[in-house]
């Protein structure tokens, strides 16, 4: 008969993946080395301090490069002769996990080809994710007493486009498996991709302001166990962009044509798809415009009768003319009323 | 060896699953569900994009009685389907688990129309097979199965889940205007026009009339927009740009090669046994080469759709504007980026 004590795993022991991005491009463009090694001394502290929260706890780290990714780092793996060694007051996981660093580093280095000019090198987060994802499975396959996995993104480099369909698979995957993404960027800019899985999943993203505040930003908000989280008041995003990019100009569209075959977006009607070559296509019936009330002077014209008083079509209320908004859908005559207080203002 | 705890129930539950499965993977699809009771089909919902209200109607009509007529649920179904538009695949699943049809005209008229109409019809039989249903399943394209048990009968349903492939040639490409509304910060209290109630913060602005939506995907209440988020385009990108089966088996290598096979699989770092002429154990990408076990295999081709090892070399990626504009049916990827975050 199995007793209250037979599952070691209690609700806060996490298995936790780290994705530290090493791309040399971006490191040395700061501060040189110094970055990277300040970069460093943050974060394997918090790699200890996550070993310190509970006996059971898993950690392991995966490098993301620019020609290749690796595992550095494993605590689960039998024979740890890294314990034995200690050096001068630092644990032998760190000096096991600066090692491997540093042989991949030079790895990667020797895999770049050197014809490429180093513009806006991206690293291969969507092959660390997928390799995260593939472990994570591994340790679900175990059986149902198992530490609950998550995944910490530390990226630095830019998004590359090119990677899109291969992360936003590994999102839907990390979604499916309920395995939530925590991103924490040290990069100059925001990354979209990073914000998307961390919504869609459940995780956390955070762009902290100083390389020096790293260790204290990790350890308050990316060190909590998922079951610890229902109590916590972590970051929310301050808003997601979820507008997608034409395929012509590469700008943020609000609104525009998706292809039905191969769901390519334009930013303008054309009679041909670029992407899945010219097949039959039907032109859009019917047009539609909106306008709000107190703007336009030929629409007071026309719903003079109707100056005093209309009902808005979201909250029932009678409003002015001067309050509302009028759109007129495509191959209709019928007007959708709906009051200012209830449309966005943007 | 029936259905336990009643037909009803087990059906109930199956269609529960099969309609957050076919969300998932189809984010931009509608369902509308029917019942046929007492000879007469009747509309249950409407076609729409929402798991909830169609899992709660079901709940709340699970009553069952009378003759089953066949003829009268196709010709409900034609109804429902022939205002779609023509890029819109139109499909049909009928879980009959009677074992006759009752119909008041000739069911051959039907099937007749439907094929017309293009509705591709299955059924997943609960009892015996029957001709007629294998008859229109053959007429419109369908597959007809019929269920041994209730683990079979979940199996058979949720095999209906992942999109059918579309022939080439009757896929008519028509652009579709939508719409990428943004989602709102914290803090803003707006109506949402979906509730009519007020909400604070969340819910997304409908580009076109600025009316708010409270979830994606949606078509706009004022202005009839369909609103999506690229992510729901890019869950089915997978369709469009599939991984490489992996090669299995060491059959053909050469003794002296084995010794110096990795012995970790490359995504889950799991010790892989390397004896003689093992096949099975170990597979391998034909692109990047790299060696995987079996179990990363399976979650790789059905669920993740990345190789990680392509995915993590290099020379396998294209960057730069060359591929801006590159054929999907080749092997490049296009290159899509998400616009930045607004401040």
């Amino acid at each position: 008969m199995a007793s209250a004590t037979s599952n070691p795993y209690t609700d806060d022991v996490s298995l936790l993946i780290v994705l530290m991005d090493t791309n040399p491009y971006f490191w040395g463009a700061m501060n040189g080395a110094a970055a990277f090694s300040q970069f460093l001394n943050q974060v394997l502290p918090f790699l200890n301090s996550i070993l310190l929260l509970n006996q059971l706890n898993q950690l392991v780290v995966i490098a993301t490069g620019v020609n290749s990714c690796d595992y550095l780092y494993d605590s689960s793996r039998v024979g740890h002769e890294s314990e034995k060694r200690s050096t001068k007051g630092i644990p032998g996981h760190s000096l096991e996990i600066l090692q491997k660093l540093e042989d991949f580093i030079a790895k990667d280095q020797q895999l770049s080809n050197s014809d490429e000019a180093p513009g806006k090198i991206c690293s291969l987060l969507s092959g660390s994710l997928s390799l995260a994802l593939c472990y994570i499975q591994r340790i679900l396959r175990t059986g149902p007493v198992h530490p609950q996995p998550r995944i910490l993104c530390l990226q630095a480099s830019p998004d590359g486009s090119e990677q899109y369909v291969a992360i936003m698979n590994a999102i839907f995957s990390a979604q499916r498996s309920m395995v939530p993404i925590d991103s924490c960027v040290v990069g100059s800019e925001d990354s979209a991709f990073l914000q998307q899985a961390s919504y869609i999943t459940g995780g956390v993203y955070q762009k902290p302001q100083h390389l020096d505040g790293l260790f204290q930003c990790l350890s308050m908000v990316f060190a909590t166990d998922l079951h610890s989280r229902r109590f916590l008041k972590l970051p929310t995003p301050t808003g997601v962009d979820f507008r997608a990019s034409c395929f012509c100009h590469k700008e943020p569209i609000g609104m525009g044509y998706v292809c039905s075959v191969c769901l390519s977006i334009f930013c303008k009607y054309h009679t041909k798809c670029s992407t899945c070559g010219p097949t039959k296509q039907v032109p859009p019936r019917g047009y539609s415009f909106s306008f709000t009330y107190g703007m336009a002077k030929w629409s007071r014209l026309c719903l003079r009768p109707f100056k005093f008083f209309l009902r808005c079509l979201v909250c029932g209320f009678p409003r002015r003319g001067m309050d509302l908004r009028i759109f007129v859908p495509p191959h209709t005559i019928s007007l959708r009323v709906t009051s200012n207080l209830c449309s966005a203002k943007i | 060896m029936d259905f336990r705890p009643s037909r009803m129930a087990v059906v109930a539950n199956s269609v529960e699953a099969f309609i957050r499965e076919f969300f998932d993977q189809n984010p931009l699809s509608h369902i509308g569900l029917a019942t046929i009771k007492d000879g007469l089909a009747h509309r249950l919902t409407e076609l729409s994009g929402s798991p909830e209200s169609h899992i709660r109607a079901l709940r709340s009509n699970l009553g069952s009685s009378g003759d089953a007529s066949l003829q009268n649920a196709l010709d409900l179904v034609h109804s429902y389907l022939e205002q779609i538009p023509s890029y819109g695949h139109r499909e049909v699943i009928i879980l009959y688990s009677a074992l006759s049809t009752c119909d008041p005209d000739d069911v051959m008229e039907s099937i007749k129309k439907c094929k017309k109409a293009k509705i591709r019809c299955s059924v997943v039989g609960l009892s015996a097979e029957i001709y007629i249903c294998k008859h229109l399943c053959e007429e419109t394209g369908g597959s007809y199965t019929v269920a041994l048990d209730e683990s079979h009968f979940k199996e058979l349903l949720l095999e209906h889940a992942p999109a059918p492939p579309a022939i080439a040639e009757f896929a008519v490409s028509n652009l579709v205007k939508m719409g990428f509304p943004q989602r709102r910060g914290e803090g803003v209290v707006t109506i949402c026009s979906c509730h009519k109630e007020p909400k604070t913060g969340g819910g997304y602005t409908c580009p076109r009339c600025k009316a708010c939506a409270c979830e994606l995907p949606t078509e706009c209440q004022i202005c009839g927009l369909t609103l999506i988020s690229s992510p729901h385009l890019a869950r089915s990108y997978h369709h469009l740009f599939p991984i490489t089966p992996f090669e299995g088996g060491l059959a053909t290598l050469p003794y002296n090669s084995l010794q110096r096979l990795p012995k970790t699989c490359f995504g889950c770092q799991q010790v892989l046994p390397n004896l003689g002429n093992k096949s099975g154990v170990r597979v391998s990408c034909p692109r990047c080469k790299q060696h995987f076990c079996v179990d990363c295999d399976i979650y790789i081709h059905e669920s993740l759709h990345n190789c990680p090892g392509c995915e993590s070399l290099r020379d396998f990626k294209r960057e730069g504007d060359a591929t801006s504009d590159s054929n999907v049916f080749s092997n490049k990827r296009p290159v899509l980026f998400v616009g930045q975050q607004r401040n």
